[in-house]
């Protein structure tokens, strides 16, 4: 008998940990069939309908191309840890959702998808220009934008009418609307606290006004300076004139409920109130509409959380996965998986946002638009692992959270600005190099 | 007595097979004894010492999630002694710590005090108690969250309409010192139980004979609590105490759930922070290090108490 080698040996066990590690993961036995086999990891959507529609696709595209798709969906809190230990053992699927700095942070771990990114753009219109943002990193296009979460304004329409208003146009508008409409009773509700709402929107306003956090450069400080201290002064009237003490202590789920018990007047969030009321026949649904995002002296800008794909450099299979990917962008089936999601799916291709569901509902309408306004967290500078910890840290709402709460603006801006190169410097140097 | 095979030999007796022998290895003193402590001790290896390892060579490594580290020696520590989130995360452990753990003591001993008397129900009503402890913190602390949320708080509606708050009653996750006052409350709630139950077992061996001699003596009810309770408890309190301090220490669940570590970072515990900056972050390094900071904290702790006890 020849004795195994090693190197055999190796392979063999690594293979068989691997193989033991997924299937405890996903709780299914791994298939070792002849066919080839296509993998891919994703979330559980917030819309389980759109999953389902997924995998009907992906079983449509494996017919065609004589292989196996299989798409694994877990709770998206636990993607970050298993993206992380496949970029570690260099095994696993051979696609991956992505998103926020994931394109960055695994830059050297992930396939150059630039050709598809070429013939795409070509096919649709052209990108929207968030996609850049999100997906170009130094060393190339490294993940393709899948779908982004539009982050309008939902509004009251009853509580604005009552109160004789028009739906505001600009953060300031906003800010005299709120006065008015908290005496009657129906506050303003922007999280200042320790959730990803309260992230998105602080990023909104600061950079309608103009400021940001980083240089583009990445490293250099920016947080200091006349824009923010606008951004904080804004917020401490709001918090003051507009809001109620509460939204230190909100989480994501709070603004939802706050809009649809039938308090609060105006909350900035994805469409998922209105969504809800809808599937649970709340009477409050009529009440509720969007508009878009307000803007402020610098424009408007947004930033609305945005998904891609990636495929692993690792993967046997990286022209199969591309080919899948195309398959995806076909019009038919993006446009049977954005109704699949009921509209909560948006495409970052410009041609393909053109489809009726939106057009169709007045209420949803002006959601399209909003990708005009989109940026990756981070910007001017790219995404980064220091960006990534400024925002679960929290900084940038507990900055304006210890203002609000009586420190003067510089020593909170001082603060922040300690953190932010505190993050920048943990990050000693460039990921994956 | 093993038989040694010379012995067999001289008895004319044929010698032991290989599996004989192996057996008569197996049963000596001791390898059987190593043998029997060899499953429980790969065990602490697995899943203690390395991971013990494998944080300590992270705290010393600039490991980010998705790309291996470089050695940086105490870089992560120094960056982490200077940042005003961990400093504040140092002050809330103690405030967190010492507060709960007062609270848990004195209530222990008075819940254990009341459940040790003879009432109906007896048996039934100290299995309850336990409850609290029993239930997953995740889901027990969800419900308090509820109780605690700014906009349905039962706990303000409650005391509203019993005229003891006045309305809309405060924002208790929200404000610094009402957070705090939230995330201790639940831990008392959740690990009164533990003491109470252990200090009941203290309770019960004392001997009924101490208590008539002192009564014999003239000592009213506290004399008797004073006397010969509580130097009685002394040696079962400074283990519970011993216990329910690491444990609170180490608490995470329930300001996770809570709070996140807000407002503004004033009710985070080294275990939540560090999973914030080493998993949601991915910044591993200092996530291992900030949590290595517990280690020489509760040795510390652990040194004075193991100490306290053995003198007793």
């Amino acid at each position: 008998m020849r004795a195994t080698s090693r190197r055999e040996f190796m392979r063999a066990a690594s293979g068989a940990t691997v193989g033991m590690a997924s299937w405890l993961a996903l709780g299914k036995a791994p298939a070792f069939a002849q066919k080839r086999e296509l993998t891919f990891l994703s979330w559980n959507h917030f819309v389980p309908a759109s999953d389902d529609e997924l995998r009907k696709q992906a079983e449509a595209f494996g017919k065609l191309a004589n292989c196996e798709v299989r798409v694994d969906t877990i709770a998206h809190l636990q993607l970050p840890a298993k993206r992380a230990a496949e970029a570690q053992s260099q095994s696993g699927h051979d696609l991956m959702l992505t998103g926020s700095a994931d394109p960055f942070l695994f830059e050297h771990n992930l396939a150059d998808v630039g050709d598809l990114i070429g013939e795409l753009g070509k096919q649709y219109g052209g990108w929207y220009p968030f996609a850049k943002e999100s997906c170009e990193t130094a060393s190339g296009w490294k993940a393709i934008p899948w779908f982004w979460i539009s982050f309008p304004a939902t509004y009251n329409e009853t509580h604005f009418m009552k109160a004789g208003l028009q739906t505001p146009k600009t953060w300031a508008e906003l800010l005299h609307h709120g006065k008015i409409l908290k005496k009657q009773g129906n506050p303003v509700g922007i999280a200042i606290s320790h959730c990803a709402d309260a992230n998105s929107t602080f990023w909104s306003i600061l950079w309608c006004y103009g400021g940001k956090v980083l240089e583009a450069d990445g490293k250099t400080p920016a947080i200091t300076s006349d824009r923010t201290a606008q951004v904080i002064e804004w917020y401490k009237e709001l918090y003051r004139d507009a809001m109620e003490p509460e939204v230190l202590s909100w989480d994501d789920a709070s603004n939802n409920r706050c809009i649809l018990a039938g308090k609060c007047s105006w909350i900035h969030n994805p469409i998922s109130p209105y969504n809800l009321a809808l599937a649970k026949k709340m009477p409050i649904v009529d009440e509720i509409n969007h508009h878009n995002s307000p803007g402020g002296p610098a424009g408007i800008h947004s930033a609305p959380p945005i998904n891609s794909v990636a495929i692993w450099k690792f993967s046997k299979n990286v022209q199969l996965a591309k080919d899948f990917l195309k398959f995806l962008f076909q019009k038919e089936n993006y446009d049977a998986w954005i109704v699949a999601s009921n509209a909560f799916n948006h495409p970052p291709l410009k041609n393909l946002a053109d489809h009726p569901i939106w057009a169709r509902n007045p209420k949803f309408a002006m959601l399209p638009k909003e990708a005009e306004y989109a940026h990756e967290r981070g910007w001017p500078a790219k995404p980064s692992a220091a960006i990534q910890l400024v925002q679960v840290n929290y900084v940038l709402p507990d900055m304006v959270a210890k203002a609000v709460n009586g420190m003067p603006t510089k020593r909170a801006m001082a603060w922040a600005e300690d953190q932010i190169k505190l993050a920048v410097q943990g990050k000693l140097r460039e990921a994956g190099a | 007595m093993a038989v040694g095979s010379r012995v067999l030999e001289a008895a004319g007796l044929a010698r032991p097979g290989r599996l004989a022998r192996l057996r008569e290895w197996w049963e000596q003193e001791h390898v059987f004894g190593y043998g029997l402590i060899l499953p429980a001790l790969l065990l602490i290896v697995c899943l203690v010492a390395y991971p013990f390892g494998m944080s300590v060579y992270f705290s010393l490594s600039d490991y980010w999630v998705g790309s291996p580290g470089r050695f940086v020696g105490l870089g992560n520590f120094r960056n982490i002694i200077g940042n005003e989130i961990f400093q504040r995360t140092v002050y809330n452990s103690f405030v967190f710590t010492s507060i709960a753990v007062a609270f848990k003591t004195v209530l222990g001993i008075w819940l254990a005090m009341l459940l040790f008397r003879n009432f109906r129900f007896k048996r039934l009503i100290r299995g309850a108690v336990l409850l609290p402890w029993v239930i997953p913190t995740a889901l027990s602390t969800l419900a308090w969250w509820w109780m605690f949320d700014s906009l349905y708080s039962v706990v303000n509606w409650t005391a509203i309409h019993l005229g003891i708050m006045s309305p809309p009653g405060p924002n208790w996750l929200g404000m610094t010192n009402y957070a705090m006052t939230a995330v201790i409350a639940v831990n008392v709630w959740r690990g009164l139980p533990f003491f109470a139950i252990i200090v009941l077992a203290g309770l019960v061996s004392i001997p009924r004979e101490y208590y008539e001699a002192a009564q014999v003596d003239g000592a009213g009810s506290w004399g008797r609590f004073r006397h010969v309770t509580l130097p009685l408890l002394r040696p079962v309190l400074a283990v519970v105490i011993l216990f329910s301090t690491i444990f609170t220490f180490a608490d995470f669940n329930i300001v996770r759930v809570l709070t996140r570590g807000g407002p503004v970072n004033t009710t985070h515990l080294f275990a939540t922070l560090a999973y914030q900056v080493g998993l949601d972050g991915g910044n591993l390094g200092q996530g291992a290090a900030i949590s290595l900071f517990l280690f020489p904290m509760l040795a510390a702790i652990v040194f004075v108490q193991l100490r306290y006890i053995r003198r007793e």
